[in-house]
């Protein structure tokens, strides 16, 4: 028997404060993963997502893609900044490799958007790989023997 | 009248193998801006596998390609175009990011606020863009 999770997302009457309760719920499998919206009294909003990561290790995977999405994401984004005040080589490397991993997930989300077909969405999936393997071969290669990402950019800026 | 009106100018969008919704459609601002988004995405991209390859198979170093592009003795609007030609992309992906992200988080998802939002996004991006050009 699959075992259920249910993950609600509540938002308090002020607004803005979000609590996550866990409640197992055991169910029979062949659930998928649905949003609905029920409103409640004293609640404003209520969002129930079921996760099955027994039957359904597919969508456990890509939940957790999704949500290293949304890390990458988070991430790149503070690094900017801190590139920018605090240059040097291990910043090169991190933002090399958040800056790939990003690239590469987002052209997948493309790929997956548009190209229609298992077979030739495969196909292209595996040329976004190599293009990304590429890239940060690349600019690891560029931070190793040349100046690097951050003084490349401050060199550019001076132009 | 319409539904007939609105049938012929989708019929030159499927002559192009777009979808005939491109033509018929309204667009709207979340619209146009999801769209920039991904193009910009992509853009970024494709400049970074630019660089990253260029230094795997081009000869020459960083320093030496900088050399080459101070010696065609380029006017300093031209630079500063050039450079707000590059930072805009990247300005309006990671404020429009940020904004994705809001509404990962569950805010912001109503129409006026999308609107309002993406309004931001845009005076964010020109006003971001000016000031690091100009650095």
């Amino acid at each position: 028997m699959a075992s259920l999770w249910r993950l609600s997302v509540l938002c308090g009457a002020q607004g803005g404060r979000a609590l996550f309760l866990r409640i197992p719920v055991v169910r029979p499998a062949h659930v998928s993963a649905f949003l609905q919206d029920q409103p409640a009294p004293g609640w404003c909003r209520t969002q129930h997502i079921h996760l099955s990561p027994n039957h359904y290790s597919g969508s456990k995977a890509a939940s957790l893609h999704w949500t290293g999405e949304r890390v990458v994401s988070v991430l790149l984004l503070g690094l900017i900044p801190a590139a920018y005040l605090n240059p040097g080589s291990a910043m090169d490397y991190s933002l090399a490799a958040a800056l790939t991993l990003h690239s590469h997930w987002g052209l997948g989300q493309v790929v997956t958007d548009y190209v229609r077909g298992d077979g030739l969405q495969r196909a292209v999936k595996a040329g976004v790989l190599a293009l990304s393997a590429l890239t940060f071969a690349g600019l690891c290669y560029f931070n190793y023997h040349d100046v690097g990402i951050c003084k490349a950019v401050a060199m550019l800026w001076k132009l | 009248m319409a539904a007939l009106l609105s049938r012929h100018v989708g019929r030159h969008c499927l002559r192009a193998h777009l979808s005939p919704q491109l033509c018929i459609r309204n667009w709207s601002l979340p619209m146009a801006m999801s769209i920039c988004h991904r193009g910009t995405g992509v853009a970024l991209s494709a400049g970074v596998s630019l660089f990253g390859l260029s230094a795997l198979l081009v000869p020459g170093n960083f320093e030496s390609h900088l050399e080459l592009v101070k010696s065609l003795c380029l006017g300093p609007s031209l630079i500063y175009t050039a450079k707000f030609a590059l930072v805009f992309p990247l300005m309006y992906h990671t404020w429009n990011g940020i904004r994705h992200l809001i509404w990962d988080l569950g805010k912001g998802l109503k129409i006026p606020q999308l609107y309002q939002s993406g309004v931001a996004v845009l005076v964010l991006t020109v006003l971001s863009s000016v000031g690091l050009a100009a650095m």
